[in-house]
C-alpha cells in the first residue's frame, strides 16, 4: 500500500544511481499519462484520509525508537537479570539467584546506603537552601533579582565531568583550596576525600551544581501565587510568618512535588561525581548504585547481575515516586 | 523609624546571604580559571595565589598538542549538532501532531509518552549496550545519537507551544491544497521559532555534557567526546591539574555563550515542565 507507480518501477529495476535519477525525472514528467486510473484513485484515497493517517506518521518515530531503545531493553534487562552471562557464550538461567545474591552483597548494600545518604542529603540540604534563596530573591527586600537568578544557575551548565574536575582542586586532601583556607585560620587540614568525609564532598559538588535549578523552580512556583491572597491576608492582619505558613507553603505544593520527584530520581542516578572525585572509594565509601551497576555490568562483565541491580534501582525509583505522589495528595481528587 | 531600621537590617542580611552564596558558587570557576595559567608546583603552593606569579598558556598548548583537544571538541560538536537538529525535527513534528490533530488513542499515546520519561537510564543501560553492539552501532557516532534522539520531553515541550498556533491558519492552507507536512513545515514551524530556540539550547547542552552513554559506546579514542576524554585524564596516574582544568574550562565555554545569548527565553522555557505538571 502507498507505493506510487514510479516507486514500484524503481524498486523493480535496481539501477545505477544515475539511471535511477534519470528514470525518476522522466517519470515525474509523464506520470499523469502513464498511470491515469491508478493514480487518480490513490490520490482520492489520500485526500480523503490524509488527516487521519498523518498524525500517526508524525508521532511514529518516537514510538518506534521508544519501543526499540527503551521498552525492548527494559524487558531484556528483566530477562538478563534471571541469567548469568559474561556478555559472550551461553546464558545460564539462575532464576532469582541474582536478586537473592544482591540482598546479601555487602558492596551493593553499601552502595544502596550511600545513595540513600545522597538522596537524604539533597532533601535536607539542597532543597531547603534553594527554597530560602528563592524566597529571598522573591521578597520585596531584594531589587537586583536577575543577578542572583542567573548567577546561581550557571553551575548546571557545566557537565558533571567538568564540575567534578573543578572540585578536585578544592577538596584535595593535602593542598585543596578548602584545606589551604583552613591552614590560614590555623586549622589542620581535613581529609575531604577519605572514607569519613568523601560523601560530604560529593554532596557539596551536587549542592553547587543543582541548587540553582531548584531556585528557579521554586521562584516559578512563588511567582505563580496570586498576590491577592497576600493582600487579603494583610487586610485580615496576618503577620509575615502566618502568611508564609498558610499561603506560601500550601500554594507551593505542586511545585514542591515536582522538585521532590526530580531530586529523588536524580539522586538515585548519581554517577559521575563519586566516580571522578574518588573513583567510588575509598573502600567504596562514595560508591552509588549506578557506579556499582557500571562496575558489575561493564568492568566485571557480569551482565545478568548488573541488570538485576538496574531493576532493583527501577523498583526503588518507582516506589519512592509513588510514595511522594501519595504523600502530596496527587491521587486525591480535591484540586 | 524603628520599622525602617529593622527593614534596613533585614535587607542587609538578605543581600549579605545572597552574595555569600553567589561568591561561594563563583569560587570553583575562579579557582579553575586561575589554575589553568599556573605551573603545577604553584597550584599546590601555600598560601594559594589567585593571579599566578608567572602566568602562562602552556597548559592550553599541552591540551591541544598532547591530548588532541581540537579533535575531541569537534567530536562533541558534531554529535551535539546532529542530535539537536534531528531532535528538533522529530519533537516538533510529533508535538504538532499532538497539538493540532484529534485521532483515536491520542490521550493514551500521550500518557505513554509521559510515562516513558520515568524509565531510569541505568535500568536499560546494559541491554541497550548489548543492542547497540548487535546493531553494529558500537564505537560510532550513530550509536551515541540514535537511542536518545526522540526524547519525550522535547515532544511535550513542543506540544505546549504548537497549541498556540491558530487552527484557522492551518485550515486556510488546507483549502489552498497544501499537504499536511507542508502545513507543519511552512506554517506551524516558523511560528514556534522561540520555543525551538529554547529546545535547541536544551538539546545541545544535554548532548554536549552527556557522559555515561558516550563513555560506553565510543571505544576508540579518536571518536571520544570531551567529557569522556576529560574523565580519562582524571584517571591518569600522574595528573596534570593545570591541563585538566584548562580542558574543563574550554569545554564549558560553548554552553556558557549559548546560554548567555538566549538567557531570557531559556530560563522561561526551562520551567515549562514544572508549571504544567
Amino acid at each position: 500500500m502507498g507505493l506510487t507507480g514510479r516507486e514500484e518501477q524503481i524498486r523493480a529495476a535496481p539501477a545505477t544511481p544515475l539511471q535511477t535519477a534519470q528514470s525518476f525525472l522522466t517519470n515525474t514528467v509523464d506520470s499523469s499519462i502513464m498511470k491515469p486510473a491508478d493514480e487518480k484513485s490513490l490520490r482520492a484515497w489520500w485526500s480523503r484520509s490524509e488527516r487521519k493517517v498523518v498524525p500517526y506518521v508524525f508521532i511514529s518515530p518516537f514510538y518506534i525508537l521508544f519501543i526499540i531503545f527503551s521498552v525492548g531493553p527494559l524487558i531484556y534487562a528483566l530477562y538478563l537479570s534471571l541469567h548469568r552471562w559474561p556478555g559472550t557464550g551461553a546464558m545460564r538461567h539462575v532464576g532469582l539467584g541474582n536478586y537473592t545474591y544482591l540482598a546479601g552483597d555487602p558492596v551493593f548494600l553499601k552502595s544502596l546506603w550511600n545513595t540513600v545518604y545522597y538522596a537524604i542529603g539533597a532533601f535536607l540540604f539542597i532543597l531547603p537552601l534553594a527554597l530560602v534563596l528563592a524566597l529571598l530573591i522573591n521578597s520585596t527586600l531584594i531589587r537586583i533579582k536577575s543577578l542572583f537568578r542567573i548567577g546561581y544557575f550557571l553551575p548546571i551548565l557545566t557537565s558533571t565531568v567538568a564540575a567534578t574536575i573543578m572540585f578536585l582542586l578544592i577538596f584535595n586532601n593535602q593542598f585543596g583550596l578548602i584545606n589551604q583556607g583552613l591552614a590560614l585560620l590555623g586549622i589542620p587540614a581535613l581529609k575531604w576525600l577519605d572514607e569519613e568525609l568523601v560523601k560530604i564532598s560529593v554532596l557539596a559538588v551536587a549542592t553547587w551544581r543543582y541548587t540553582g535549578i531548584n531556585v528557579l523552580y521554586f521562584l516559578t512556583g512563588l511567582q505563580s501565587i496570586p498576590p491577592e491572597l497576600y493582600e487579603a491576608a494583610q487586610v485580615d492582619g496576618a503577620g509575615a510568618w502566618a502568611q508564609f505558613r498558610y499561603i506560601t507553603i500550601p500554594q507551593l505544593r505542586p511545585i514542591a512535588l515536582f522538585v521532590g520527584v526530580v531530586t529523588m530520581i536524580g539522586s538515585f542516578q548519581l554517577f559521575a561525581e563519586p566516580l571522578l572525585l574518588a573513583n567510588g572509594g575509598p573502600n567504596d565509601a562514595s560508591l552509588t548504585i549506578a557506579n556499582y551497576l557500571y562496575r558489575m555490568g561493564f568492568t566485571n562483565a557480569k551482565l545478568g547481575y548488573g541488570s538485576a541491580i538496574g531493576w532493583v534501582l527501577a523498583l526503588i525509583i518507582f516506589g519512592l515516586s509513588f510514595i511522594q505522589l501519595y504523600l502530596f495528595g496527587a491521587f486525591r481528587k480535591e484540586d | 523609624m524603628d520599622d525602617t531600621l529593622t527593614r534596613r537590617a533585614q535587607r542587609t542580611l538578605a543581600y549579605g546571604f545572597l552574595f555569600f552564596i553567589l561568591i561561594a558558587m563563583a569560587t570553583p570557576f575562579v579557582w579553575m580559571l586561575s589554575n589553568t595559567i599556573k605551573e603545577q608546583s604553584e597550584i599546590f603552593q601555600m598560601p594559594p595565589t589567585l593571579i599566578p606569579d608567572e602566568p602562562h598558556l602552556r597548559n592550553y598548548v599541552s591540551l591541544f598538542v598532547d591530548f588532541d583537544f581540537a579533535r575531541h571538541f569537534l567530536n562533541s560538536a558534531f554529535i551535539a549538532v546532529v542530535h539537536t537538529v534531528s531532535h528538533l525535527f522529530l519533537a516538533s513534528l510529533a508535538g504538532f501532531a499532538f497539538a493540532k490533530y484529534t485521532f483515536p488513542l491520542k490521550n493514551f499515546l500521550f500518557l505513554v509518552l509521559l510515562g516513558s520519561m520515568m524509565v531510569p537510564l541505568y535500568t536499560i543501560f546494559i541491554p541497550l549496550f548489548v543492542l547497540v553492539i548487535r546493531l553494529g552501532l558500537v564505537n560510532s557516532y550513530a550509536g551515541v545519537i540514535i537511542p536518545g534522539v526522540a526524547g519525550a520531553f522535547g515532544i511535550f515541550f513542543m506540544k505546549q507551544s504548537m497549541e498556540a498556533v491558530p487552527g484557522e491558519l492551518l485550515d486556510s492552507a488546507r483549502i489552498d491544497g497544501a499537504s499536511e507536512f507542508r502545513i507543519y513545515w511552512q506554517i506551524a514551524l516558523p511560528l514556534v521559532r522561540p520555543a525551538l530556540a529554547v529546545l535547541a539550547v536544551l538539546a545541545f547542552m544535554g548532548s554536549w555534557n552527556d557522559f555515561v552513554w558516550p563513555l560506553v559506546v565510543l571505544r576508540s579514542r579518536e571518536l571520544q567526546t570531551l567529557p569522556v576524554v576529560m574523565a580519562g585524564m582524571v584517571n591518569l596516574y600522574r595528573m596534570e591539574y593545570g591541563v585538566v582544568m584548562a580542558a574543563s574550562l574550554l569545554s564549558t565555554i560553548p554552553i556558557l555563550l549559548l546560554f548567555l545569548a538566549l538567557q531570557k527565553q531559556f530560563l522561561a522555557g526551562l520551567t515549562v515542565g514544572a508549571v504544567k505538571s
